[in-house]
């Protein structure tokens, strides 16, 4: 039977298949180009993503599951003859409960949408990846995304309490509820967090919520060396204070956010640190100043506090538009913006950057750092020349080292962006190196478990 | 040059990291049910596919995903890189209508321009502009002109077209509009219907607009039948070539009226007299204003009113933020702005409803539900076009008509 048609009996008019249409489903915001999919559903109720899946396992359609296509990793970009599931359609907040600290949304909503609409409560979901203004809640579980507050609030983890999935055979279950805690059994809702798609599709989540803090400011301190910048942070969270956000840019990076933002930064200054300190109205001074001066024992060339909302607000945009305003940077048109994620205990910061920046000058690249220094996460963003092998060649062994670095010191290959197409080599890598072979074994079972022909994102993450 | 839109369109397109952000305030794309081709970023992407085959890399049937761009431009604001998905949707529009990429042009947006530039009104009715005048007269000295441009006056054919072209089905209208993009004169046959109540309303605003300019002491001169409509349809469908000759037409019938001044009332009139002609009209020398630059702020009584705003694409999300409308309010009425306002304001669908009537509607109605759920008791428009899109309660008032409301006894 027609494959086309027999989907099109179900999902009616929701199914895209002309060439054209499809193109944009290839992209997501990595590097990766994926393959024209056989077709695009845009499905608007759980049920028709049932049957959907019900169709898809009896005729081994491989499916792949989008949100805001905003993955740094090829984990949403189909391959070849997938079926495009997209939840954009899923866009509704459906449920706000302040007493007990929970909200139902759909998995379409865009986080930044979820929060606007949860402080008209005086609330906030805390996970905010640097994409949040185009990221959804589905996708963000499906990654287990982190971003700027992920220094005091965790992952998204932390963050969800139920989920409702429709699994590889059509089935839709709830994992977990409304509760902020249970313990019944295997964590469902654990699993489902991170797994990129390949157990399920999720049509639901019952999120956290929490207070927005009453007052916050913000230092910004400017360093001519990168270990400075580790050595501030691991004394600062040393003396018991935990940024509600702390995040660094190197001089790559505050160039193109002065080319395409217009900010402005000192002439000398080589990296910078964004620190922001959440308090009540009445402490929120003194918490300024005490971590101020905790920052300049590093000799850092200048610091300055802000309290100006507008102030922030601009340099938060900008901060997490940073990604995208690097392409500025780029000597010439064939090159690419290859994002690195890594995560190393903060105390190892200092070693961590430092060796960092001797693989970028042993391997002759450029590469922009910036990232999450709280929580130990660096971005290493590679300037990536796909018309030139060898260069590409060189991108290649950066990025082994460099996760190599994250390894030797107690970290992980992959922060906040998953795995994808693009660490699958290294997941195996950090298994391997840390003699954990037989978790990649488990991984697979478990896999198979819910998706026994192998149909949901096939070729990410893991090789089944 | 054909050629210097490819070159132009690659630079564009180029700086994208398909990050998405623009996405995120598209109004079309959820509109067209996140149908990414016509979304922001999915135009970023199908502007390169279009750079790749007209290269020779096969076909591409890519029209709809340009022309359904409402060309608000809000995507500029939140993109990280400076990408201005709507200029890749303009310079794609110009490249399919100048024939860049064969079997993309679109035959109703070729058959207003051609009528257009015909009659120098996209519906072929200038004559039938000036209705509103009425009784009233034109100072012929002064050499302030006020240029309504026929935007108020169209919005009374915009339903009946629509309604024409759906009696007549998609395949007999796409073979109408061809017949007519040959034979301009074709247009005068149609049945064009006219929507009495929207007449009478816009003629009601543009009275009102008069009487403000004189209330401030403004004489004007108006060009009345022989007023030519400003050639917005021509540049936004991309026909750039016919707009240059088009402006330098409409530049001549401006400066000959003997005009020094030229105040027009629409915010599309304003940006592309002001921000576009000096780029297609050699010397073009007439100072723009809108009709707001002139008015006596002393003559409104100021009140507490509740009232919301909706603030045009083409005042609030252009190269320079034109804030008087919004400011004049302030002076009158307590002011409440919804959510997407400023550099963030959301299109109301208008520019897409010749073409894509349907995503107009739902644009529109989304945007109204916005503005309806600030509370505020009216909902206040500056542009013909939002006006008539947004006008789904008794709460939208266009702004000339409740700025003369407020006129001091």
């Amino acid at each position: 039977m027609d494959h086309l048609k027999g989907l099109s009996q179900i999902l009616g008019s929701n199914l895209i298949i002309e060439r054209e249409q499809k193109i944009p489903y290839m992209t997501d915001a990595s590097y990766y180009q994926g393959d024209l999919p056989m077709a695009v559903a845009l499905p608007d109720t759980p049920e028709q993503i049932s049957k959907v899946m019900r169709y898809c396992q009896e005729n081994s359609i491989p499916v792949v599951a989008r949100g805001g296509g905003t993955a740094l990793t090829g984990s949403s970009i189909p391959l070849k003859d997938m079926l495009v599931i997209s939840l954009a359609r899923f866009d509704r907040i459906l449920e706000v409960h302040p007493e007990d600290r929970y909200a139902i949304v759909e998995p379409g909503v865009k986080l930044d949408s979820l929060n606007q609409h949860l402080e008209k409560f005086g609330f906030f979901y805390p996970p905010d990846p640097a994409s949040s203004i185009a990221a959804t809640v589905g996708g963000s579980i499906s990654t287990n995304a982190g971003g700027l507050r992920a220094s005091m609030y965790g992952t998204t983890k932390n963050w969800i309490l139920g989920l409702e999935v429709v699994l590889p055979d059509g089935n839709l279950i709830t994992t977990g509820g409304k509760v902020l805690k249970r313990t019944a059994g295997y964590d469902l809702t654990a699993l489902m967090v991170g797994a990129e798609g390949t157990l399920g599709i999720i049509t639901k989540a019952i999120v956290k919520i929490w207070p927005i803090v009453e007052s916050k400011g913000r230092i910004l301190a400017y360093y001519d060396s990168i270990e400075k910048v580790g050595s501030s942070i691991s004394e600062l969270k040393g003396k018991g204070i935990t940024p509600l956000i702390a995040e660094f840019l190197d001089k790559i990076t505050m160039h193109s956010l002065s080319q395409t933002r217009g900010l402005k930064f000192p002439e000398d200054a080589n990296y910078m640190l964004i620190i922001d300190i959440a308090s009540t109205k009445e402490s929120i001074g003194r918490e300024l100043n005490q971590a101020e001066e905790i920052l300049k024992k590093f000799y850092p060339i200048s610091t300055e506090i802000t309290t100006d909302q507008e102030a922030m607000d601009r340099i938060y945009e900008a901060r997490k538009g940073a990604y995208s305003s690097l392409l500025s940077e780029r000597s010439s048109m064939s090159e690419r913006v290859v994002i690195g994620d890594i995560v190393v205990p903060a105390s190892e910061l200092p070693n961590a950057l430092r060796e960092s920046e001797e693989k970028v000058k042993k391997y002759s690249l450029t590469v922009a750092l910036f990232g999450h220094i709280s929580d130990g996460n660096i971005h290493a963003n590679i300037y990536a020349d796909i018309a030139d092998q060898d260069h590409m060649n060189r991108v290649e062994s950066f990025q082994h080292d460099f996760a190599m670095i994250a390894i030797r010191h107690g970290g992980s290959v992959s922060a906040e962006h998953g795995v994808g197409l693009e660490k699958k080599e290294l997941l195996k890598m950090e298994l391997e190196e840390t003699n954990n072979q037989h978790v990649m074994e488990i991984m697979r079972s478990i896999r198979k478990a819910f998706d026994p022909n192998g149909i949901m994102n096939r070729g990410k993450m893991f090789d089944q | 040059m054909i050629s210097d839109l490819f070159e132009e369109l690659e630079s564009e397109v180029e700086k994208c990291i398909s990050c998405g952000f623009c996405e995120s305030v598209c109004p079309t794309l959820p509109a067209a049910g996140y149908d990414l081709w016509k979304g922001a970023r999915g135009r970023v992407i199908m502007g390169k596919e279009l750079l790749s085959a007209a290269k020779g890399n096969g076909t591409l049937n890519v029209s709809d995903s340009f022309y359904s761009c409402l060309d608000c431009h809000a995507c500029l604001y939140v993109c990280p890189a400076g990408v201005n998905a709507g200029k890749v949707s303009h310079i794609s529009k110009s490249i399919i209508a100048g024939d860049g990429i064969p079997g993309n042009q679109n035959p109703l947006a070729r058959m207003i321009a051609m009528v257009t530039m015909h009659y120098m009104n996209p519906l072929g009715i200038g004559e039938k502009c000036a209705g509103w005048f009425t009784g009233m007269k034109a100072d012929p000295d002064s050499t302030d002109l006020l240029y309504t441009g026929n935007m108020y006056q169209l919005m009374a054919y915009t339903d009946g077209m629509n309604r024409m072209r759906e009696r007549m089905g998609k395949g007999m209208s796409k073979m109408m509009s061809s017949l007519i993009a040959r034979f301009p004169g074709l247009i005068r046959l149609a049945p064009m219907k006219k929507d009495e109540a929207t007449a009478l309303k816009m003629d009601s605003t543009l009275s009102n607009i008069a009487l403000l300019l004189r209330k401030s002491g403004i004489s004007f001169n108006y060009l009345a039948e022989d007023e030519p409509y400003p050639g917005t349809f021509i540049y936004d469908l991309g026909y750039l070539d016919l707009f240059e000759q088009y402006a330098r037409k409409v530049a001549k019938i401006l400066r000959d009226s003997g005009a020094r001044r030229i105040i027009t009332v629409d915010p599309h009139t304003y940006d592309l007299l002001k921000n576009t002609y000096p780029k297609y009209v050699e010397g073009f020398d007439l100072e723009v204003v809108h009709y707001l630059d002139l008015i006596d702020g002393s003559s409104f009584s100021s009140g507490s009113e509740s009232i919301t705003y909706h603030e045009p694409c083409h005042f609030s999300l252009r190269q320079d933020a034109y804030n008087r409308p919004l400011e004049t309010l302030r002076s009158v009425a307590s002011v409440s702005l919804p959510p997407r306002s400023g550099r963030r304001t959301k299109c109301c669908g208008g520019p897409d409803e010749l073409i894509f009537p349907e995503l107009t509607h739902r644009v529109s109605q989304n945007r109204y539900d916005e503005l309806r759920d600030t509370g505020a008791g009216k909902i206040v428009t500056a542009c013909p076009i939002c006006f008539s899109n947004l006008n789904k309660g008794p709460e939208v008032v266009e702004i000339g008509d409740y700025l003369a409301s407020r006129l001091k006894n």
